[in-house]
């Protein structure tokens, strides 16, 4: 029996940016290519509207619907994974934005699973969000982003 | 158990981030203007202090492993409601990926819903970031360059 979950993932840094430079760099392709393993965006960001996550070659990563949009403070989106032979129940992704003062933003995500999963599979999100989070701040803080392997996607318990 | 776990990518060498974590000399610039008291050897007493003089934690080292993993036993003692908790332990992971070093702390305490690993949850991720600013630009992030004045 595959154990299920509901856990959230939450990651929390903190940019010497500004939320409008952050909201950005979350919602142009000129920004994700960068630090989210190459991958691309499409939307117009629009409360309702859908959004898409590209991979390099052109296939779609992630495709959902953005449920709240409040530049530059509040971005969230339901997530559903477009390549996997079995689909997995909707995640949603948000993204808060908050100066703290001293020209830093805290930004923290949360993927949330309302629906269980197998929890083998929150590994994914677990050691992807780090690597692309931290790439996103060196991006904005040095201008230049990190490299870091693509990790693969989690393996099934004993399979 | 309580335990929380934070994983940071830092372009740097695996050297110079040990020394970062470990040195007073750069502790003071990103971690609240603490600094340790140490001698960093297998059983040594350490303690963090405070810039006003107070012990803000203190413990021992379990286990070091230069540039690798450190690991401390870590009891609060500036907080008595915290210093109630006993020993938590803190565990440091240096490994390179890619052009980066990942370092993964894990801080835990053998008791449920600690108050402990509520105030290191929110105060790691502060620290750690403004951690990665300093290795990265020279410059520690605003918020973790001096003691809060309410604490």
């Amino acid at each position: 029996m595959t154990e299920m979950t509901t856990e959230s993932t939450v990651y929390v840094t903190y940019i010497a940016t500004t939320p409008e430079k952050l909201w950005a760099a979350l919602t142009a392709s000129e920004f994700t290519r960068q630090y989210f393993f190459n991958r691309t965006v499409e939307s117009d960001w629009n409360t309702g509207s859908p959004w898409i996550l590209r991979m390099p070659d052109g296939r779609v990563d992630i495709k959902g619907e953005v449920r709240e949009s409040d530049p530059p403070r509040k971005l969230v989106v339901t997530w559903n994974v477009d390549w996997l032979a079995e689909k997995l129940p909707e995640a949603i992704v948000s993204y808060e934005i908050e100066p703290v003062g001293g020209g830093v933003v805290r930004l923290t995500m949360t993927e949330a699973h309302p629906t269980p999963i197998p929890a083998y599979l929150l590994e994914g999100g677990r050691k992807g969000w780090p690597m692309i989070l931290c790439g996103l701040k060196s991006l904005l803080e040095t201008g230049k982003p990190l490299n870091i392997p693509v990790p693969q996607p989690p393996k099934e318990p004993g399979k | 158990m309580s335990k929380f776990v934070y994983a940071i990518y830092i372009r740097t060498t695996a050297e110079k981030l040990w020394d970062a974590l470990t040195n007073p000399e750069f502790t003071r610039s990103y971690w609240c203007g603490t600094r340790h008291e140490c001698i960093w050897e297998p059983g040594s007493p350490w303690r963090l202090m405070i810039p006003d003089g107070r012990v803000g934690d203190s413990g021992e080292v379990v286990a070091i492993e230069r540039p690798r993993r450190l690991v401390l036993l870590w009891r609060n003692e500036f907080m008595p409601e915290l210093r109630a908790e006993g020993y938590s332990r803190a565990t440091f992971e240096i490994e390179p990926v890619g052009d980066t070093v990942r370092l993964t702390l894990t801080h835990e305490i053998d008791r449920e819903r600690s108050k402990l690993i509520d105030g290191v949850s929110n105060g790691w991720p502060a620290i750690l970031s403004s951690l990665k600013s300093f290795l990265e630009t020279g410059d520690a992030l605003d918020l973790t360059r001096h003691w809060p004045e309410n604490l």
